[in-house]
This record gives C-alpha cells, structure tokens and sequence, in this order.
C-alpha cells in the first residue's frame, strides 16, 4: 500500500492547490476599478506634440496623471491650478501629464491654448486608456509615486492647487 | 477493526472486507433481518479509506471518502445558494456604486445585515467557493475511493458464492427443480442468455450477469463534474475570460480593448410586432421582433500600437449579430447586448452657395468624426479652425462641446474666397438645421452669412446614424471543457440509470436449487425477469414471492 | 387563425374533463375493491384499464391542443406560465403512462390524475392569449430547454404522487407514541396544502366567474438622478381585499358580504402593488383552503389521511417505493440534461454566459442539488421507505417552488423583471 500514500498525498496536495487558488481568487478580487497601491495600467499614446508617449518614460520620478476633457465643467475648471502646480515644480522632479478622454486634436489643441495649459497633454482614442484605468467620473486624477505605483486617486473635481499640493507633499514624502 | 481477514474458502482479504472477496461469505456477524448488508455495493471490497490506524492523511481522507460528508456538502451548498436569492445580487446592477446604501433604501435592516453578512456577493463568497470546492474534492476522492475496489472485486468473480451469500440477496429463490438438474440447469442459461445475460458456470453452480458497464456510470459523471468545475476555476483564468461591453454609432469602427481585432456597425436595423400580429392587451405596445447589427470584424495588421498612425485593418468576416446568433471569430464572441435609438450625424456633403451670384461649389464630404483640416471647394478655401461635437456654451458664455459624441456638432472654419477678405473670415457652420436655429448660425456668422451659405441640398447628401448598437465582447476559452464536463456527466448519468448491473447466482446443495439476485437499482424489472425465466423452465412462481425483504415481513 | 386557436381551447377543456372521468375511474378502481359481488383483482384490473384508457384519450387531446396552439401561434406554446402550466400538465400525463405501463399501478392513476387537472387549472388563472415572441426567447434551444425540463419535472411529480401514496398507506392511524403522532401529523400537513392550493383555485374562479374587481393605486416618489418624480401605480384585484398595497388609496371596490373596503395594509417592505395583490390572493388562499378542510374534516369526522389510507391496505408500500424512486431516477437525467444544460447553451448563445447566478438559474440549480441528496442517500446510504418518501414530496415542492414561486416571491418583492 506504499504507492497508494503517495497518490493520497498528491491528490490532496493537487486539491489543496487548486482548491486555494479558488478561494483565495474568491477572497482576493482583481476589478477594473484602480486602488491605490496599484501599479497603473500601461498605455501607448499620441501627445499633442506629435509623438508617442509611454508610461514608462515617466518612471522614476512622481507623476501626476489627469483625465479631463474639454466637455467636463471640473476638468475645465481645473486647468489653471494644474497649470500652476505644473509650472512650480516642473524644475523639481514632479511630472504632471494630462490625458484627454478621447477627443480630436483639434479641440484639445484650442483649449490648451485657450486656457494656456503648456503642460504634456496625451490624447486618448476610443477610450481604451480611461476603459484600463476604470474611470467612473471626470476628472480622475492619479498620483504615482516614484516607485510606479498609484498613492492616491482624485476622483471628481474641480482640485484646489491646495489639494494638488498635499499630495505631492506625500509623494515627495515617501521617496525620501 | 476485523483482525482475522482469511475467509473459510482460502481467500486473504484486505482489512476492512466485510464480504469475503472470493465467495462472498459474510465475514462479520450480520444484522438478523436476513438481508445483505450495505456493503453488497462493492461487492463488500474494502475501500481504500477503512484502514487500521488510520494517519493524518488518511483522517482527511476518510473524511472526504464519506458520503454522509458529500451529503451534508450538497445540502449545505443547497442552503447558501438560496440565501443568494432572497436579495437581489450585486453583480445584476451594471452600475453600482454604493452597494451598502442600496440594500439599506431597498430593503431596510434586512437588507443592511444582508449586505454585512457577504449575502449580496453569495456566489462569489470564500464560503460558498470552498463548499464547491470541497464538493469537488469529495469527488475525486470518493469516486476513487470506490472505483478501484469495485473494478478488483467485478474483474474477478468466483462463480459459487457462499450459501449464506445468496439467501441473503434481494431476489431469492430456494427449492427443487423440475427434471433432471443439469438439463434444467442448461434451460435456465439458455432463457438467460435471451435476455442477455453472460453466463458462467462451475459445475452445478451458475452466475449470470449483464450490464456490467452501468457500474460505471456513476464514476463517470463524477469524473464529469470533475471536469466541469475545473473548468469553471478556468474561467477565473485572466487569459482564458474577457467580458466586455462596447456601444458603436452606425457606421463607427471601434477597437476591442485588449485584442487586435476592431469592429464595424455597418447598420443598425430594428423591427417591431405591428398592431395586427399583437393580442388586444398589448395593442400600442412597443414590443421589439427582431434587431440586428451587421458587423464587420477587422483584424489589426500593422501600426496596431503606434497612436501617430491609423491602424491597417484587414476584414475579417461580416455578420449579422442578433439575440441568439452572437458573431464568433476564433473563440472571440459579438453578442447583441442592447441599443438605443440616438440620432447623430456620420457625415454630411454640402455645398457653398454664393449668394450674390447664386453659384453652387460642391458637393464636399465633411465628417463629423475625425473631418479633414482644409477643404478646397471652387474658388473657396476652407480652414478648420475649431469644432464641438455637441455644441453650447459654458458658464462664461465661452462656446464648449457638452459631450464628446456628436449630438450637435459645430463646424468654425475660417473661409478665404470671393469677395471675402484676403486673410479669410471665420463661419460657424451647423450641419444640423435645428441646431442651426437653434444656435443662431446667421447671427453668429454676421455679415458673411450674406456673402455665402454652406447647405445640403437633398437628404441623400446626409448621412446619419439612427441607433447606437451595444455589443457584449467575450472570449471564454473554457466553454469547450465546460461542454466536455457536462456531456460526459450526461453519458455517465444515462448509462447509471437506465441501465442496471443485474447478476444472478445459483447453486446446488442436494439436489436443492438456491438462486441469490442482484441488482444496484429496479429491484423489479430483475424480479420478473428471474420469475419469467424460472416460469419458462417449469418453476411456478409469483415475482413478487422472490422479493427477500417481504419473505422477512 | 382564430378558429383553430378556439379549436385549441376546446381541445384542452375536452383533455380537463377526461382527465377528471379517467381520475373517477381509478377512485372506482381502487375504492369499488370491497364492494360486495366483487371480485377484487378482476375489478381493480378492468376498472383499471378503464381509467387507463381514459387518461390516454385525455392525453391525446391534451397533445391536439399543444400541437394546435403551436401552429396558431407560429411557436412552441411554452413562452408564459398559461402555456407552460398546460405543458407541464402534459408532460406530467406523458411521465405517469410511461410509469404506469412499467408498473401497472392503479394508484398512482387516483393521485396523478388530480394534480394534472389542478395543474390545468392553475395555468387557467393566467392569461391565455398567445404573445408575439421578444428576439430573446427565440431560440430552438430555449424550447428543447423547457420542454425537457417540464418532462424531467414531469417525473418527478409522479414520483411525488406515489412518494405521497405510500406515505398514506404506511401511516399508523392506531399509533399514539411520539413518532407515530407526528407521521401522523405531517402526512395531514401535507393533504391540507394540497387543499389549500385547491382553496386558491376554487376562489379565484369562483370570483371571476361573478366578475369580481378591486382596484388600487400606489404613489411611489423616486429620486432620479437627484430629481424627485413620481409615478402612480394601479392594481386589479379579482378577490375581494382583506390587504391593500402599502401606502396606495382605493379607488373602487366592489362590496362582497358587506366587505367594502380593505382591512389591512401590507407591510412596508413589500414594495410595489402587486405584492399587495398576492398577499391578498395567499389569504384567500389559506382561508378558502382551510375552510374547505373544515367542512371535509365535519363530514369525516376524522383525520383525512385515516379516510384515504384503509383504501390503500393492499397496495405494498414497496412497491409504491420503488415506483417512487424509479419515476426520480428516470427524470433525474432528463432534469438534468433539460433544466440545466440545455439552460446553459442557451443561456450561453442568448446572454452570452453560460450561468448568471439568476434567481430562476440558483432555483434549478437547488432542484439538482435537492434530487442528487436524495439519490445519494437512497442508494448509498440505504434510506428507504418513508423518509425517502418524504425526501421525494419535499423535492416537489422545490420543483414547484421553482416554477412558480421564484416568479411570484422573488419576482413580486424585488425589481429583479420577472416573467408571465
């Protein structure tokens, strides 16, 4: 009966492992919708520049990423101070990156010259990029620490600079 | 626990026999209703979990080797999916934000301890996936438990059982016989085989036997279910599973998030139930009959990641999706989820009018989506300079889009032609002629709108999208081996009950015949059969006589 | 068109009265056995085959309105509770013949025969007008999904009928101990839910055959998108109102024996008239039921169990077990096959996911789970005999339960969109 034992031990070893991945999936629930703690979704995108950008070459360093589009009243009303923010510590290692909700080129370009928002703007399509991240409400704004993940999640608006600042106060706090 | 296992014939059985495993002597002292003990299912084998001194391993085994166990499993897997349905779940709410608050203003206290017990998310509890899991585990362990010690004991069958054996069967039948023993032994065997028995025989004893595979049927929809429920864990897989739902305007091509594949609704259509085919409490209702997308699929062949560039799409295959005939494309499944009926614009071709001279240029194609930046139309040059999908103005009074779908879209070229001023001048053109109204384009346009007009002519110069049509995007590369699961369940189930194992003994003891029958299930249909083969051979007696348990009575 | 559709309903008022001679014939086969200048098995056997015959022509007609249905409608009748209630009724004719012609028992025919007509009956509160399909509910494997599950519930009603039968015929009406009391009681239990079911049918046609009416209506103010607006819901009701819908006004009344207003309102936590309607409709219910109790209780003068069961003495309650157990057996894989998995390929190509976790789906599901308990404990654990008796009434009730009571409870107090 010696090989029998070890066929108990691997058929309850093989149900334990299967039988725990299923509940620990039942326990532990991945949903579209970000966290903080959360590594942010990758993504591809045109800039208002002309070219492509990727998450990636923002690593590193903290990063604030904003969802607006013109259509939004908060988004809009929202510009000045991320302009501001932008401006003050564009020198000092914080990045700040708006990305449209899938508009054209041409009404985002008006706009940011508009409101003059020389920030980086990347344009969203088909609204692949918002659909990743979960976005229930506009704005959505995510602060990514310098270690890549998400610290803190904005949703709705219009943010003060007040509030933008408090946050890059954390973000500078936790890579120090 | 038995210690002495070596039955009277000879035969070494394995600790926990409970019916010798040779000629099916009763090893232990049996209850005094001259029935067969329970055991009689495996022919009374020990099962691979009754053993002495039983370890860890073996305590959990056993556990999980116990009907009662498997039982109480499916009872109490019973209860916690009822619990599921007293409330609404939580995943029927497409959108859901607040889910505490929602079962407090619907259901009151109830509905707040629903909430806090995990009651709105049974289905996807830790519980309720461990009892599943457990009713998994049960079945491995059971049906192995039971398959190989059935499988020894039916391989090797002794043809003369013990006397006590066969008086102790369900069927029974003792006496003489007609005739001369053999003779009528060769009789029997021969009614017997007409009814498709297999036949044994050694010397004056005899075993006959038939539908030997229906055994097999219950290890076979276990290992049916097996293979269900694992296939149901697959589809936690994030590889194997996408659901998804997109919303695309006639004539729109999206991408499916996460593939390489885009869609195009190349027309909406809906039909609704007339008057006439409706019974008179529906008449006036909107009752839909039938819609349908035609969709094309494409398949992203280059510049599939680079956002400078538009995509190379190569078609695919075209379908006409509907309720019930979902587009499949190399597992990738389009099905009909919704739509609504939405207005809006794909393109327009108008022309410019002059005014003065009431000369007509164009046609030119503007659309609303994605439109082009110059547009050289006769002598005119148009610019565009700025453009809202859904034109209004915002607290400032500034011009804004409301939305991003072109709900009321609004051209601002800057127009260079004749009699215009040589840097151009700047039009606000609504395709829309209520929008045009609306907004007040020849206000708004001042003296040019005297110079020059942009109009569509006929209604064939427009063209426009009239439903928005929501397709639910799925890929379930576990539903082959969910099917495979639930076929062979069905095999096993089917040839476990509509078939019978029925094996039927007889010995002679001086002269006397002694006849012990079998069977797991339909104790009658065996019952008249051994009555009609025994009537047939000169032996005259009622079926139901045979019947064991009422002799007792 | 019209005239084949009233062909149709003749054909099924023919398949209810058949249905009822042929019921007739089996309580003479089985009751006439003691009268006197009888020859018990001679008569059992002829008035047997009598009875038989008649369920047959019954069920013939029963399939001529199916068939008839199905061509004037242009689709399989099986898409509102009116035609699926029929349907299930001749999927319960279609399981007893094939069960009787295997065991040749005259009383399963005395208690299967009722519960078709109560089945038909049932349906008859419902409105019978043939409704155009949604695109949803045409499908092929919807239909093969319900009809195969009515015939695998079809089974398992027939083996309730014999579990019931046999329940009956072993209950000791001469007992006085603990246990016998309470067989005793359970068994009567169980006769009084059946007359309280024929209690709901009696008044509901009593009251609509004198054109009864009630009605109400409810105003319900919801928040939508942080406006308030509201919405006025009325309901009809067929029997006179012991409850109104929660916080709703009267509009008309018909008085009934000086009745001419509600007495109670139902609860808060019924939402919606309707459940108001269906509070209303279960009192009538238990009250026209235990009424009819009553009055068969006075004429008896004694348990009605210990009315039925001396007429059972010389049926073998094994054999009532077996029938018992193998109308389950043949219907589980019919169940399953039907209520489960011809569910799931069309919920599959019509929802695009095989399983929902719906309200009905967990109830089909129970069901399974219910008859798979049942089929362990009978043939692993040797549980034989009344309590696997009571195991088979208990899993028709969960059938019924699923038919219908997911779409009156669960349907009627929450916004979950039911059917019929």
């Amino acid at each position: 009966m010696r090989r029998n034992k070890t066929l108990q031990f691997v058929i309850l070893a093989a149900v334990l492992v299967i039988g725990g991945y299923a509940v620990f999936q039942s326990l532990f629930q991945t949903t579209a919708v970000m966290k903080a703690g959360n590594k942010p979704p990758e993504f591809r995108l045109l800039g208002l520049d002309g070219t492509a950008h990727d998450l990636s070459e923002y690593k590193g360093k903290p990063l604030i990423l904003n969802f607006w589009g013109t259509w939004c009243p908060p988004c809009r009303a929202e510009m000045p101070a991320l302009q501001s923010v932008y401006d003050r510590w564009k020198d000092k290692g914080v990045q700040l990156v708006g990305i449209n909700l899938s508009e054209e080129k041409l009404t985002v370009q008006n706009f940011a010259r508009e409101v003059g928002a020389s920030f980086p703007i990347l344009l969203d399509r088909n609204r692949q990029t918002e659909k990743k991240y979960g976005l229930k409400q506009y704005p959505t704004t995510f602060f990514i620490g310098a270690d890549g993940k998400i610290q803190d999640i904005m949703i709705g608006g219009p943010l003060s600079e007040n509030d933008i600042e408090s946050r890059i106060a954390k973000l500078m706090n936790a890579k120090s | 626990m038995i210690s002495n296992t070596k039955c009277e014939c000879g035969h070494q059985n394995h600790i926990g026999t409970v019916l010798c495993e040779a000629c099916g002597k009763p090893l232990i002292e049996l209850p005094d209703d001259g029935q067969m003990p329970a055991e009689m299912r495996y022919d009374g084998v020990a099962r691979r979990s009754q053993k002495a001194n039983p370890s860890w391993i073996d305590r959990i085994w056993n556990f999980f080797s116990s009907v009662k166990v498997a039982v109480w499993l499916i009872i109490l897997t019973l209860i916690g999916a009822s619990l599921g349905t007293i409330y609404p779940q939580e995943d029927t709410f497409i959108n859901l934000d607040d889910p505490a608050a929602y079962y407090k203003q619907n259901y009151g206290n109830f509905g707040v301890i629903y909430h806090a017990l995990g009651l709105s998310r049974t289905y996807q509890s830790w519980w309720f996936i461990g009892l599943l899991v457990m009713i998994g585990t049960s079945l491995v362990i059971c049906s192995l438990d039971r398959v190989l010690p059935l499988y020894r004991a039916l391989a090797k069958q002794q043809v003369r059982k013990h006397l006590q054996f066969l008086t102790r069967q369900q069927v029974v039948y003792a006496g003489a016989v007609p005739g001369d023993q053999n003779t009528w032994l060769d009789g029997f065997a021969k009614q017997l085989k007409k009814k498709r028995y297999r036949i044994w025989r050694d010397g004056d004893a005899l075993l006959a036997e038939k539908n030997r595979f229906s055994r097999w049927g219950p290890y076979i929809n276990h290992i049916g279910l097996i293979i269900f429920l694992l296939a149901v864990l697959g589809r936690g897989i994030p590889a194997w599973h996408m659901d998804q739902y997109i919303s695309i305007d006639d004539g729109q091509t999206v991408p499916i998030p996460g593939t390489n594949f885009f869609v195009k609704n190349e027309k909406f259509t809906v039909e609704y139930y007339t008057d006439a085919e409706l019974p008179p409490t529906l008449k006036g209702s909107v009752r839909p009959k039938m819609f349908n997308t035609k969709a094309t699929l494409y398949q992203c062949t280059a510049a599939c990641d680079d956002p400078t560039r538009d995509p190379v799409l190569e078609r695919v295959k075209t379908h006409d999706i509907q309720v019930n005939h979902p587009l499949a494309y190399k597992g990738l499944k389009l099905y009909q989820y919704d739509f609504s009926e939405q207005l809006r614009l794909i393109s327009v071709s108008p022309v410019i009018v002059n005014k003065k001279t009431g000369e007509q240029f164009g046609p030119f194609k503007l659309p609303m989506r994605n439109p082009a930046l110059t547009y050289q139309v006769g002598p005119y040059t148009l610019e565009l300079k700025d453009k809202f999908m859904d034109f209004g103005l915002d607290e400032q009074g500034r011009p804004m889009t409301k939305s991003r779908d072109p709900n009321a879209p609004a051209f601002v070229f800057l127009i260079k032609g004749p009699d215009l001023s040589a840097g151009g001048e700047p039009y606000i053109y609504f395709p829309k002629q209520n929008d045009k109204v609306k907004f007040g384009q020849d206000v708004l346009n001042r003296a040019v709108a005297d110079k020059l007009d942009i109009r569509v002519n006929a209604m064939k110069d427009v063209s426009f999208s009239e439903y928005t049509t929501f397709l639910n995007v799925r890929v379930d590369k576990a539903m082959p081996f969910i099917w495979t699961g639930a076929a062979i369940f069905m095999i096993g189930v089917v040839i476990g009950f509509y078939w019978q194992h029925r094996r039927i003994w007889l010995r002679f003891d001086g002269g006397t015949l002694t006849l012990g029958a079998h069977t797991n299930k339909n104790n009658f249909g065996l019952r008249n059969e051994v009555a009609a083969a025994l009537n047939r051979t000169g032996i005259d007696v009622p079926a139901k006589s045979l019947d064991n348990r009422r002799k007792t009575h | 068109m019209n005239h084949l559709l009233d062909f149709s309903g003749g054909a099924l008022i023919a398949a209810l009265l058949i249905y009822s001679l042929s019921f007739v014939f089996f309580a003479i086969a089985v009751g006439g056995k003691k009268w006197s200048n009888r020859e018990p098995a001679e008569h059992g056997r002829r008035w047997g085959w009598i009875a038989f015959g008649a369920a047959l022509a019954g069920t013939a007609a029963h399939v001529t309105f199916f068939v008839t249905r199905w061509i004037a409608g242009g689709h399989i009748p099986t898409s509102n509770m009116y035609e699926f209630m029929t349907m299930l009724a001749m999927a319960v004719m279609l399981a007893f013949i094939v069960i009787y012609l295997i065991y040749r028992n005259i009383l399963l025919g005395a208690f299967t025969l009722p519960l078709a007509v109560i089945l038909i009956a049932y349906a008859s509160v419902f409105p019978s007008e043939i409704q155009p399909l949604i695109p949803s509910l045409n499908s092929i494997w919807l239909r093969v999904h319900v009809t195969t599950a009515a015939l695998g519930e079809a089974f398992f009603a027939v083996g309730f009928a014999a579990a019931l039968v046999q329940l009956l015929r072993v209950v000791d009406f001469t007992r006085t101990d603990k246990a016998g009391r309470k067989a005793r009681r359970w068994t009567e239990y169980t006769l009084v839910v059946i007359i309280i079911v024929i209690g709901f049918l009696v008044s509901v046609f009593s009251f609509r055959a004198a054109g009864y009416e009630a009605d109400f209506q409810q105003t319900v103010v919801k928040t939508v998108n942080g406006q308030e607006q509201t919405y006025v819901q009325k309901v009809k009701y067929g029997l006179p109102p012991f409850v109104k819908p929660h916080n709703s006004e009267t509009v008309s009344v018909k008085p009934f024996l000086g009745m001419e207003k509600p007495l109670f309102e139902a609860p808060s936590w019924m939402n919606g008239v309707n459940a108001g309607r269906k509070l209303n409709t279960i009192i009538w219910s238990l009250l026209s039921g235990l009424i009819l109790y009553g009055i068969l209780r006075l004429v008896a003068r004694k348990q009605l169990g210990a009315v039925i069961s001396p007429h059972l003495s010389d049926i073998d309650p094994e054999d009532l077990d077996e029938i018992s157990y193998r109308a389950i057996a043949i219907g589980y894989p019919i169940f399953t096959l039907g209520a489960l998995i011809f569910a799931m390929i069309w919920a599959q190509i019509a929802w695009s996911r095989f399983w929902g976790w719906d309200p009905k789906e967990v109830w089909a599901l129970i069901t399974w789970l219910f008859y798979t308990a049942y089929l362990h404990l009978r043939l692993s654990r040797g549980w034989q005999g009344s309590k696997s008796a009571w195991l088979a009434v208990i899993g028709f009730l969960v059938v019924l339960f699923t038919l219908i009571g997911v779409n009156l409870v669960i349907a009627g107090l929450h916004s979950y969109a039911g059917v019929s």
